[in-house]
């Protein structure tokens, strides 16, 4: 017996390819990617003001090492993250229902919710121990920076689009996330001076972070109205 | 010793496992969408596998009497509908189908590889 020897329609090579196909078009169908960089700009472009009004930086002397406190971080960003991705989880459950699927958002939720939580327990971590410690004169090595960057708020968004991606087997959010990752952890250029006093230097790379999660969701957006 | 004695055992071929209740176009696609989407609507099978809803309930009895999937009948608003799920048997069948499948594609490949050299 041959492979000939089954019906032409139950070639194997053809079955798979069906089967990637469908699998394919379920995932497209129950995307919502749109939605959820939507929801996470708004999440930072809101934190802006919020972040004028709370930031507290202490630089003493003009070249001294300056003592900053982001009273946010447990006020606004950890409930506004938890309640992004409820209302992302429940979007998608009712936008996978309304054409007839089921949604997978658990795994999603509980990354978000334990990314969140991680940031808020860093900070809280971090306050606590510059109170009993002397600021550092030299600037923090690298790879401090980095984590530091990955924890902060902006940078626990990118680690759940790249979870989203991962689940979602979705490409082109891996791509965007990486590069908003690229643009959160990209460090300062030293020379910069900032346009509206010290504290606008916090409050630029989130603008920044901001319009490009907007830009994201436009895009995504306009890629899944040509696609259905 | 006798000759069969010699003749070293062989792997069963891919074929002789195939399942013919999955192994058929519609109901691995059927088991396939299930799979992917957990929960999935009639409608919605109906329109990817471009099927009549006499056609596709022909199939999907098929795979409810092997026990593969369930058919859950209820209403969306004053909508009926119908959601199917798929068993632990159900996602076995289809784990071993494309295993099958996979094993068949590379026993074909190999022997057009030797044939080729």
């Amino acid at each position: 017996m041959t492979a000939n020897a089954l019906p032409a329609g139950d070639d194997p090579r053809r079955l798979l390819t069906d089967i990637r196909a469908l699998a394919h078009r379920v995932r497209l169908d129950r995307r919502v990617t749109w939605f959820a960089l939507l929801l996470l700009a708004a999440v930072t472009l809101v934190a802006i003001p919020i972040d004028w009004l709370s930031l507290d930086a202490d630089c003493g002397g003009a070249d001294g090492p300056c003592h900053i406190r982001r009273l946010n971080r447990a006020y606004y960003w950890l409930p506004a993250l938890l309640l992004a991705y409820t209302a992302i989880a429940g979007y998608a459950v009712r936008a996978a229902r309304a054409r007839g699927l089921g949604a997978r958002v658990l795994p999603y939720v509980l990354t978000g919710v334990a990314l969140a939580v991680l940031s808020a327990a860093a900070w809280l971590f971090a306050t606590l121990y510059w109170r009993s410690h002397p600021v550092p004169v030299n600037p923090l090595p690298t790879w401090m920076m980095v984590i530091d960057g990955l924890v902060a708020p902006a940078g626990t968004i990118g680690v759940a689009l790249l979870v989203l991606a991962w689940l979602e087997r979705h490409v082109a959010l891996l791509v965007f996330t990486l590069g908003y990752l690229a643009v959160v952890l990209m460090p300062l250029d030293a020379a910069w001076v900032p346009p509206f006093g010290y504290l606008s230097s916090f409050l630029v790379p989130q603008l920044v972070n901001g319009i490009v999660l907007l830009l994201g969701a436009a895009w995504f957006a306009m890629a899944h109205r040509r696609v259905r | 010793m006798t000759a069969e004695a010699d003749v070293p055992e062989s792997p069963a071929h891919p074929v002789t496992g195939l399942d013919d209740v999955v192994h058929q176009r519609v109901r691995l696609g059927v088991l396939t969408i299930t799979h992917e989407a957990r929960r999935v609507e009639f409608g919605y099978l109906r329109t990817q596998l471009q099927l009549t809803a006499g056609n596709l309930s022909q199939h999907l009895g098929v795979l409810e009497s092997a026990g593969l999937i369930e058919v859950e009948k209820g209403y969306a608003g004053r909508r009926g509908r119908t959601w199917i799920t798929l068993t632990a048997a159900g996602q076995q069948a289809l784990a071993e189908e494309i295993g099958r499948l996979k094993a068949l594609i590379a026993r074909v490949e190999s022997g057009e590889t030797a044939r080729d050299s």
